[in-house]
């Protein structure tokens, strides 16, 4: 049984605010994406290497991020550091509790791309002279990105959607906490939601086509 | 035989098509089930007691309704956000939780008229030196989304530009975690919360304070705005309780002292 009239009017109405929660949902994607890769990157290095003691931590990060909800790192990350006196606003908790999460599944994925990078590459590369670290830079790593380009792509939807999560600890100005302010103002709840998804979905859409922008321009040979 | 073919198709075409007439009202009455929305982290509004039980004001208000019903009363437990969805989808017939009538709201829900009123206190940590409501102009505020409370706070935090900012969280036991740990200076909370809060201990610290100046928050039960048979019996049940006393019963019950007044001078309802 629904019974009830969709009054769309007064959510299009919403509409400029729901799109500067948008933006904000945009922008800690994106910026937990780019402290994601960067992080998952040492780690992937750290997971492969012969030393324990750069193994060990790498893999408790993975083990962590990757077998606990996202939803409990982003609230430890505001309540659980809260209750040692460690106060991260809403933005930054929301912030390290996702790019925590992008760090842990993009190590795995980078990883998988590293073992499908033949080691005799690395070998060619030393023996005309190049250093470790360079050889790395300048032969795998642009090899590992390629290789991996489609499930980072997967993370990046995935990290957009955990946006939403914010909430849970207070914030307000991304889309989800803008809709649930709409929603709780005026219980027009099916309409706002309803175009909340929507944008999730051009959003989602939008971040996939700026990625495929800058690997066209990046992994050409 | 045939006879009996064509009385039994009408008998069972006028019960099939009986129901279809019927309205919400009805449906309860028919069901022998009320089922109440209630907000069950909101003491003395509702609560759980030690063996996981809703209790509280709202949880015996609808128990009074069923049994004026003549129907079973079920508790729905919705966080405030919920109410309505859980209206629409037809998980709940009658929200007993609290709601502000707002006129905003009521585009949407329908409104009984009042049957509970509400007052605010700033509730904050000892020692934060938070003494009235005007001191919270810089500070690190925050409330449940979308309450009255949270709509009056985050408007004057806008308004007094002084550099405090407001969070809001999605159930009442967040902005008491909050508070406890430190990560917000105070909040507004209906007086009877704020009582309630400080004095169970469940949160070390946490003191009641100066008064906020908002107005009196009425609210009302709230059923679907079409359903008129239902939301009128919900009025007279209102207006009922208070007659009979038993308002003033569930207030000193609950909160105690005297029950606030319900009406508002120089107008009808």
């Amino acid at each position: 049984m629904f019974d009830y009239t969709f009054q769309w009017r007064q959510a299009i109405r919403a509409l400029p605010q729901m799109l500067d929660g948008a933006l904000v949902t945009m922008q800690i994607a994106v910026l937990s994406m780019a402290i994601g890769v960067t992080i998952a990157v040492f780690l992937a290095v750290a997971r492969n290497s012969s030393s324990r003691w750069l193994r060990a931590p790498a893999t408790a990060w993975v083990e962590v991020a990757r077998n606990t909800p996202a939803l409990f790192q982003i609230y430890m990350a505001h309540f659980g550091l809260g209750s040692f006196g460690i106060y991260l606003s809403p933005y930054i908790a929301l912030l390290a509790g996702i790019a925590f999460n992008n760090a842990g599944y993009l190590c795995e994925t980078f990883r998988g791309a590293l073992r499908a990078i033949p080691a005799t590459q690395i070998r060619a590369g030393r023996s005309l002279g190049m250093g470790p670290a360079k050889a790395f830079r300048l032969i795998v790593m642009p090899q590992m990105f390629r290789i991996s380009f489609l499930p980072t792509m997967n993370q990046a939807v995935w990290a957009i959607l955990m946006t939403s999560l914010g909430v849970t600890v207070g914030m307000n100005s991304d889309l989800t906490g803008v809709t649930q302010d709409l929603n709780a103002r005026t219980f027009r709840t099916f309409e706002f939601f309803a175009m909340a998804a929507v944008i999730y979905y051009l959003i989602a859409k939008a971040v996939m086509l700026g990625a495929r922008l800058i690997a066209w321009r990046m992994f050409r040979y | 035989m045939k006879f009996w073919n064509i009385a039994g198709g009408l008998i069972a075409a006028t019960l099939i098509a009986g129901p279809a007439l019927a309205d919400k009202l009805d449906d309860i009455i028919a069901s022998g089930k009320l089922r109440c929305a209630v907000v069950l982290d909101f003491p003395p509004m509702g609560s759980r007691d030690a063996d996981n039980n809703p209790i509280g004001f709202d949880v015996d208000y609808c128990n009074d309704l069923a049994a004026a019903l003549g129907v079973d009363a079920e508790i729905v437990e919705t966080p405030f956000p919920d109410r309505i969805p859980a209206l629409v989808s037809g998980r709940a017939d009658v929200g007993v939780a609290s709601t502000s009538d707002t006129l905003e709201r009521a585009r949407t829900v329908g409104f009984t008229i009042p049957y509970f009123a509400f007052t605010f206190n700033v509730l904050t940590k000892e020692g934060v030196g938070l003494e009235t409501y005007e001191s919270l102009a810089d500070r690190t505020v925050g409330s449940v989304a979308g309450t009255y409370e949270a709509i009056r706070l985050e408007e004057d935090i806008d308004k007094w530009d002084k550099g405090g900012s407001f969070r809001s969280y999605q159930s009442q036991a967040d902005v008491f975690l909050a508070l406890s740990q430190g990560q917000i200076d105070a909040t507004v909370v209906t007086s009877t919360v704020a009582s309630s809060i400080a004095q169970s201990g469940k949160y070390e610290g946490l003191v009641m304070t100066g008064e906020a100046p908002y107005a009196v928050d009425y609210v009302g039960l709230i059923g679907l705005r079409q359903e008129y048979g239902l939301l009128n019996y919900l009025n007279l049940f209102v207006n009922q309780q208070v007659r009979t006393g038993r308002y003033q019963e569930l207030y000193e019950k609950w909160i105690g002292g005297e029950a606030p007044k319900l009406t508002v001078d120089k107008v009808y309802y």
